[in-house]
């Protein structure tokens, strides 16, 4: 399509309008006060993150060890019904779902399939006051945490930050949106209330969202 | 000048207020959102900051709409997607209606967005032998009614469970209840095997984030999501005032917008996307195209005035808030932006001649305005949208009469009096003979639906002087 683009001729006139409709000066809006919004987040962040889990419907499970995380993987996949598993290719998923009886498709290896009946996933931060996770690309693509019923997240307790805010400083240094041509903030499980304002779980994306946060020893 | 579409929404208008069942399901959709978004507001400590600052946010886009658009551009074309500028509906369509074609195109998977409907694309593409599969559940839902979106946020808000059912059982395979999860479910299985098989995904923009070149996209249900992850082209249409400064912004706006929207404090899905799959990364789409829509837009920057309707969001709150809205439904304003915000902007878009009528379907309660969570002072601007319509379009000569008339008789003590007697005079004898509200009533569209009060013989004044002597 470059040669669309080139030919692009709207663009100057568009941009010309925008400046010669600029140079007429809008009121400023009443001015904000810049104090808080939110309420703040409180000093423990993971109980704070296990309240926020429960009320978007997240399972959270807490571990102390890669073998502890590895047995509460094997304990969320009991009732996923059997099929393959896609997972992202990272050594700490390695180590944990090698020891798992499912038939595994790595990232590495492809996307996740139609059929595939659960994906598993690392993340780049929780964020403890909404319940969120934030992926990006490099954690399984942009179809491993949205393509399969059921989505679990391996994260470790240094990755939780308070609040949004927090989120946004933690891509901004790490260069994520950077880095990635996708960013994804989930809250909770695929859901629509689009029949009669009732709210159904489980839409297009995963109807199930279990994450696994293991405590640095 | 009565338009024909001012007629056509006066014959609409006073049907869907009549409509007993039609009232119910608003009312019933309505009350469930006031409720949760009364339970939403709660969890900020500061609602009115909040849309103070989403206020400042949008009037700093706004306001410099060219820096940022051109930061988003070059950040986007950075990372190898594609940004198409295009001055009207036409030319949005044209450059979408080259790339299907130009690329061997058969199905397209598109999420929810009000700008392709502006736009009417679906329609286009479907002229040059496309299938474009709407993928949010209310959108699929009125695609399969072959109806407009009846609600900017809930599409399908005008029809009950078992209106859904009975659709479904039509169209769908495995529906035998009208229970939700069983509809969803249907809906599901229907556009499971679309995802993956379609070559182009469509998607609107609830954000183009400048700094990072980056559209952030709001859905609950992951299409949008599965739309941008599947098929191997990926086209984001977007108005231009949908650009932000900075991702930081987002903080704010995310929360704001879904609490507006829906009473959730955040939406499920919150997505950025910003370029097509970089070197490295396992899956996306092979081509990034975002189109960048003035259609009517800069007009609309050009009066400062109503340059602050640009910072709207496209929540629905001020639909939902809005007694009018409320009794004639989405579908009667035959716009793609219904109720108060609809009502605003669509003079700008259509023009000012066909839709002025719009102005005047609000009771300037302010309901819209007090919602809004940009702080769009949508009420005064049906005002000013009512004095340009005065100003710049055509009258009849009875009204330019009348208004003369009108205004000579009030300039004067003596005049104002004498009328003040001929009018009293004749709403007794009208209502002695029990005229009000038939045909030959001259006040007609006003009588028909109301009864003229008693009206006392003698003025104000005369009772004055009778009472406290001349001064």
């Amino acid at each position: 399509m470059g040669s669309a683009e080139t030919h692009n001729q709207s663009r100057e006139a568009v941009l010309a309008r925008i400046r010669a409709a600029l140079k007429a000066q809008a009121v400023r809006p009443e001015p904000a006060t810049h104090s808080p919004v939110f309420p703040p987040v409180g000093k423990d962040l993971l109980a704070t993150f296990h309240a926020a889990c429960a009320a978007n419907l997240m399972e959270l499970v807490v571990t102390r060890s890669w073998d502890e995380t590895a047995g509460a993987l094997r304990a969320a996949l009991t009732s996923v019904p059997t099929g393959e598993v896609f997972v992202e290719d990272a050594p700490e998923l390695r180590q944990s779902v090698d020891s798992l009886e499912t038939p595994v498709r790595w990232s590495s290896k492809g996307i996740p399939q139609e059929n595939a009946v659960a994906t598993i996933t690392g993340c780049e931060a929780l964020v403890a006051a909404t319940g969120t996770i934030v992926v990006a690309s490099e954690r399984g693509g942009r179809g491993g945490s949205v393509v399969a019923p059921c989505h679990i997240v391996v994260a470790r307790e240094s990755q939780l930050v308070p609040d949004l805010e927090a989120a946004f400083a933690h891509l901004r240094a790490e260069s994520i949106a950077e880095r990635n041509s996708f960013v994804g903030f989930i809250t909770g499980c695929s859901r629509t209330a689009d029949i009669e304002k009732i709210i159904v779980i489980g839409a297009h994306g995963p109807r199930r969202v279990v994450v696994i946060l293991q405590m640095d020893s | 000048m009565r338009s024909s579409a001012a007629a056509e929404f006066l014959r609409k208008a006073a049907e869907k207020a009549a409509d007993v069942a039609h009232r119910q399901t608003i009312r019933r959709n309505i009350s469930s959102y006031d409720l949760s978004v009364g339970r939403g507001k709660l969890r900020f400590s500061d609602w009115e900051e909040a849309r103070r600052r989403c206020a400042e946010i949008k009037w700093e886009a706004i306001n410099h709409l060219d820096k940022y658009l051109l930061e988003f551009e070059q950040k986007v074309q950075a990372r190898g997607g594609h940004v198409f500028w295009a001055s009207n509906a036409e030319e949005a369509r044209q450059y979408i209606e080259d790339l299907v074609t130009s690329r061997g195109v058969k199905l397209v998977v598109k999420a929810k967005s009000m700008v392709t409907e502006e736009i009417h694309l679906a329609s286009a593409l479907e002229r040059r032998g496309v299938e474009v599969l709407e993928t949010d559940l209310g959108e699929f839902i009125v695609q399969l009614r072959k109806e407009p979106p009846y609600h900017i946020v809930t599409p399908a808000m005008h029809l009950s469970r078992a209106d859904i059912s009975r659709l479904f059982r039509e169209k769908l395979e495995g529906v035998t209840s009208d229970e939700p999860e069983e509809l969803v479910a249907a809906a599901r299985r229907a556009l499971r095997k679309a995802f993956f098989a379609a070559d182009v995904g469509i998607t609107g923009a609830n954000f183009l984030v400048a700094d990072a070149g980056m559209i952030a996209l709001t859905t609950n249900e992951g299409n949008a999501r599965l739309c941008t992850a599947l098929p191997r082209i990926h086209v984001a249409v977007a108005g231009i005032e949908k650009v932000i400064p900075r991702l930081a912004d987002l903080a704010l706006l995310w929360p704001t917008l879904a609490t507006a929207g829906t009473g959730q404090h955040l939406t499920t899905y919150n997505t950025l996307i910003g370029g097509p799959r970089q070197p490295g990364e396992q899956d996306g789409p092979e081509e990034f195209h975002v189109i960048l829509l003035d259609n009517g837009r800069t007009e609309l920057l050009a009066d400062p005035e109503q340059r602050d309707v640009l910072h709207c969001i496209r929540c629905g709150a001020c639909l939902n808030a809005c007694p009018v809205y409320r009794t004639v439904g989405g579908h009667t304003y035959a716009t793609t932006y219904p109720g108060p915000i609809g009502s605003v902007l669509t003079p700008h878009l259509r023009g000012l001649e066909g839709w002025q009528h719009l102005s005047y379907a609000s009771s300037l309660c302010g309901n819209c305005t007090s919602v809004c969570p940009v702080r769009i002072d949508l009420h005064h601007h049906l005002l000013h949208n009512r004095r340009n319509a005065v100003e710049k379009t055509r009258h009849g000569w009875l009204e330019n009469v009348s208004f003369r008339a009108w205004r000579w008789t009030m300039m004067s003590s003596a005049r104002f009096g004498f009328a003040g007697r001929v009018g009293r005079f004749a709403v007794r004898f009208v209502n002695k003979l029990g005229l009000s509200g038939t045909i030959i009533d001259p006040m007609r569209t006003w009588t028909r639906h109301r009864s003229l009060p008693e009206v006392p013989r003698e003025s104000f004044r005369q009772l004055w002087r009778k009472r406290h002597g001349q001064r």
